[in-house]
């Protein structure tokens, strides 16, 4: 099985960043501009306020494994949105698309589409809510 | 790899998003505002939305206009110490992405309370004393002491006694014991309730500003629970001044 890991920047193409997304400043603790596709193991699932949160192990070209820490909307809008506390388990092969984190952490706030390695996706968001980025 | 991927998820992101602002487009006319028994504005359910100070809400004419001290103390405000990020009210008329409820107290007698219910940050209330005066001496809270009438259909909310503890926005708007806010809620038809807020501060503002906001019913919806104290690891690695840009 290959892992990648792939930062790169995005520029243009992001939706306006909504202030109400969260009950902190989205960019006080990310940036929209550093984009990482992240592709593992799911070590943790934690179906806890204020963030959702699941853990990931990742893989690098060099067989050194990070675990990463991403960040998903709170229980009660990803309830709405049609999430549950069964949607990821400990073993699953995600693909995510994340925001990293400013300060430099191994931590991001996941955000388009995580994918399953059955090819299911499960949205990061609730796009009726304007929470998407 | 990653580009396509990314293309993929965001072309797919703005489908989404067209697609919602598509279904948000009325196709019928819509329903009236219901009444409670006794003929008055019924403003009871689950809403969404609403509040805050953004000045694309402000009306028009209207500006936010900070004292120089007041501008100072929101110039030095770092995004770790905004009390909504960690989990602190977030007083009014800042709001937050979840649903809230408004609950009236119709009886044989007059109504003696409004509540709201929020179920975001922090799953807290506020309470409308439609019977009463503000106390001479109030010690400032987060939420403010409120009295509410109604003028027709228009329910009206004084409130004064806030402390100076929560900010506005997560800009880091202040603002000081003197706030004296009036809200003015209007349910116009069954799902839109308008919600327009003054911001009346002479310690920070040089003149009184109005911000024009409208919540949306979501009649299906109940409150959840939310607990933002469960698990706030994001204060840890929140960074920079409250403005970032």
């Amino acid at each position: 099985m290959k892992f990648r890991l792939g930062v790169f920047m995005v520029a243009g193409l992001l939706l306006p960043v909504t202030q109400a997304f969260a009950h902190h400043s989205f960019a006080a603790e990310y940036d929209e501009k550093k984009v990482i596709v992240l592709k593992g193991v799911v070590t943790k699932f934690e179906w806890t306020n204020p963030h959702v949160r699941f853990y990931v192990d990742v893989k690098d070209e060099n067989g050194n494994v990070t675990n990463w820490d991403l960040e998903l909307m709170s229980p009660n809008t990803l309830t709405r949105a049609g999430w549950s506390r069964h949607a990821l388990q400990v073993g699953d092969q995600v693909t995510v698309t994340a925001y990293m984190a400013k300060d430099g952490s191994h931590r991001g706030n996941a955000r388009g589409n995580v994918t399953l390695a059955n090819g299911k996706q499960i949205f990061a968001g609730n796009p009726e809510r304007g929470e998407i980025k | 790899m990653g580009q396509p991927c990314l293309g993929f998820a965001l072309l797919f992101m703005l489908f989404l998003q067209a697609h919602a602002a598509e279904a948000q487009t009325p196709t019928e006319a819509p329903k009236p505002a219901p009444r409670l028994p006794s003929g008055a504005p019924d403003l009871s359910g689950v809403w969404m939305g609403g509040g805050g100070i953004a000045a694309r809400n402000l009306k028009p004419g209207d500006t936010i206009q900070l004292l120089p001290e007041a501008q100072k103390v929101m110039n030095a405000r770092q995004s770790k110490d905004d009390p909504e990020a960690n989990c602190l009210p977030g007083g009014v008329p800042r709001m937050n992405p979840y649903p809230w409820r408004m609950i009236q107290t119709p009886t044989h007698k007059p109504e003696t309370h409004i509540f709201i219910l929020f179920e975001g940050n922090i799953h807290s209330y506020r309470q409308i004393f439609m019977d009463g005066k503000h106390p001479d001496d109030l010690d400032p809270t987060w939420y403010g002491h409120s009295i509410g009438k109604w003028e027709g259909d228009t329910l009206v909310v004084d409130t004064i006694g806030y402390n100076d503890k929560f900010w506005f926005d997560f800009d880091g708007h202040p603002h000081t014991e003197k706030l004296h806010t009036i809200e003015r809620f209007r349910r116009t038809d069954l799902s839109t309730l308008s919600w327009d807020v003054t911001i009346d501060d002479p310690g920070a503002y040089a003149k009184p500003f109005t911000v024009q906001t409208k919540a949306r019913l979501e009649a299906d919806w109940e409150l959840m629970e939310y607990i933002c104290q469960e698990n706030n690891t994001n204060i840890l690695h929140i960074q920079g001044p409250a403005r970032v840009r």
